[in-house]
């Protein structure tokens, strides 16, 4: 068990990111990430939340975007890596979760192959130590670790499985960072609450920090240690997330406060306070 | 009921195939004299118990003709497919996956390809090679041209294909978890690729069948004394009456089978691929 509110910090970023002559999708956005917390992103659709999980992994199109700035995690500029560097990074230290399961996953491949591959990116070894970390990986997201399960293909699994499988994929190597862009997004509402429930355990047993982007306030507000408001590709409000949707300063946060319905408002801000 | 129509006629389409295959895969048991044996004495004979469908101008059994020439163009027609579909999967679909430069520079050689008259070109290429190789240099040649030129369309196909994929949300996932380009490309593209590949693979078959037989009736095709189905139906250029010798029109009969028999079991891919 992991200490539930460290302060070191583990990725610090301050980053503008424009795409051709458009105006910036970010401009001088400001985040900081600290060991062990679970930190929220929220914002509209096409405010810059996934733009900012690319640019941490460097997976943006370098030729049609232009990104300033500096992304510093463990000692290390990210936007000075070199691919190579960088393809050494994703996986291993910062993993990322995308938001449609089911078309996150190959639907060429089976399970077993696609967790293969992703063990095979940073690991070498015998393949019963490849199913040993298989096995563990689907374990910690309560998915069985079969061969009758491993033998599936994506479209024989419920997106729900599906979700927890690209978890276990991201959580291999136990990276210090995982990036959850829109993670439950798609998810129906029970599902979402077992999903954020099992981010949340993998916070806390394996104390690795999450970068948690959503559009949805109230999620957020179950699992987020702190939050930061982002609006126009500009960050408006950022702190603990019960002081931030007791008291929102910001008039776009004010508005997404307004928006949750009221049958759920305090439930959030009581789950939010109690974190 | 339609559904189990079609079935049927592909079930039948295999079946056909397959005899085709096998019969003329025992060419060497069922004619052990050869293709190129002259029988002097019976030069250009209808047929008769020595010779089942007679024997062409110099003496040669037609029949034995027509079963080493089957061999041949069922052997080479899939080798030279598979080429074609390997340079189309190489070329097609590693450009649309690598994208920018790489990507308009392999578009363009394709247009380029593909706006040429390819059967003019096809001609054109195998006539700058001498006539006088060896039976057996020239098969590998025709069939090797037709695969050197047959990826064009298929390219096309790909290099899109592959380009939606390099954006799908599994290889930037896969990316994501720190796998390399080569292995992405591999692992991750490629399979997504199969229908289409194995689409372009059956359609090439019967259309390298058709070329190497329109290459036979100019000359250009297999070199004499080994038969193909081009060189067999060059036999018909003389054919003045249809209904004195009809005998003469099996290999033209055997082809427009096996063609359609391959269209059939085509129509199974195609909609595996849709």
């Amino acid at each position: 068990m992991h200490s539930a509110k460290p302060t070191d910090v583990l990725l610090s970023a301050r980053v503008s990111v424009r795409y051709g002559e458009k105006p910036p999708v970010l401009h001088d956005v400001e985040v900081s990430i600290r060991r062990g917390e679970v930190f929220g992103l929220i914002g509209q659709s096409g405010s810059g939340k996934s733009t900012l999980a690319m640019t941490i992994l460097g997976l943006l199109d370098r030729k049609k975007s232009q990104v300033e700035g500096t992304i510093q995690f463990e000692g290390s500029n990210l936007l000075q890596l070199r691919e190579r560097e960088l393809r050494e990074l994703r996986g291993c230290k910062i993993a990322l979760v995308l938001q449609s399961p089911l078309s996150s996953l190959n639907p060429a491949l089976k399970i077993r192959t696609q967790l293969k591959e992703a063990w095979r990116a940073h690991a070498s070894g015998s393949a019963s130590d490849c199913d040993a970390a298989i096995r563990a990986a689907m374990e910690s997201v309560s998915l069985p670790a079969s061969d009758e399960f491993l033998k599936k293909h994506p479209s024989q699994m419920s997106v729900g499985q599906a979700q927890r499988v690209l978890i276990a994929m991201a959580t291999l190597h136990r990276p210090a960072l995982l990036l959850a862009d829109e993670a439950t997004s798609a998810l129906d509402v029970i599902t979402q609450a077992e999903i954020l429930t099992l981010f949340r355990q993998l916070n806390r047993t394996t104390g690795m920090s999450i970068l948690y982007i959503s559009h949805d306030l109230a999620s957020v507000a179950g699992i987020c240690d702190r939050i930061a408001i982002l609006h126009q590709g500009t960050i408006v409000e950022v702190g603990p997330t019960g002081e931030v949707m007791a008291n929102p300063r910001h008039e776009y946060t004010q508005k997404l406060m307004a928006a949750i319905p009221q049958i759920m408002r305090p439930i959030a801000t009581a789950t939010a306070a109690s974190l | 009921m339609r559904i189990g129509r079609a079935t049927t006629w592909r079930g039948a389409a295999c079946a056909v195939l397959l005899l085709v295959a096998g019969v003329s895969l025992a060419a060497n048991w069922i004619a052990p004299e050869g293709y190129a044996k002259q029988y002097r004495e019976a030069a250009d004979a209808p047929p008769s118990h020595a010779h089942w469908l007679g024997t062409d101008e110099i003496g040669r059994d037609r029949f034995a003709r027509v079963l080493y020439g089957t061999r041949i163009s069922l052997l080479l027609a899939p080798a030279a497919a598979l080429l074609s579909t390997l340079m189309a999967a190489l070329i097609g679909g590693l450009s649309g996956y690598l994208g920018g430069a790489w990507s308009r520079a392999a578009m363009a050689v394709t247009d380029l390809f593909l706006s040429l008259p390819w059967l003019f070109l096809l001609i054109t290429v195998r006539a700058v090679l001498p006539l006088n190789v060896s039976p057996l240099f020239s098969v590998l040649v025709t069939f090797l041209i037709l695969g050197l030129l047959g990826w064009t369309s298929a390219a096309r196909v790909l290099c899109a294909t592959s380009a939606t994929l390099r954006d799908s949300d599994f290889v930037r996932q896969a990316r994501a978890s720190g796998i390399g380009a080569v292995r992405l490309f591999w692992m991750h593209v490629l399979p997504n690729l199969k229908p289409v590949l194995y689409a372009q693979f059956w359609i090439s078959i019967p259309a390298f069948i058709l070329s190497e037989a329109n290459l036979g009736i100019l000359g250009l095709g297999v070199a004499e004394p080994m038969p193909s189905w081009g060189s067999l139906l060059k036999e018909l250029e003389g054919l003045v009456s249809v209904g004195e010798e009809p005998w003469k029109l099996v290999p033209l009969i055997l082809l427009a089978i096996v063609v359609t028999s391959f269209q059939f079991v085509l129509a199974r891919q195609e909609e595996a691929a849709a």
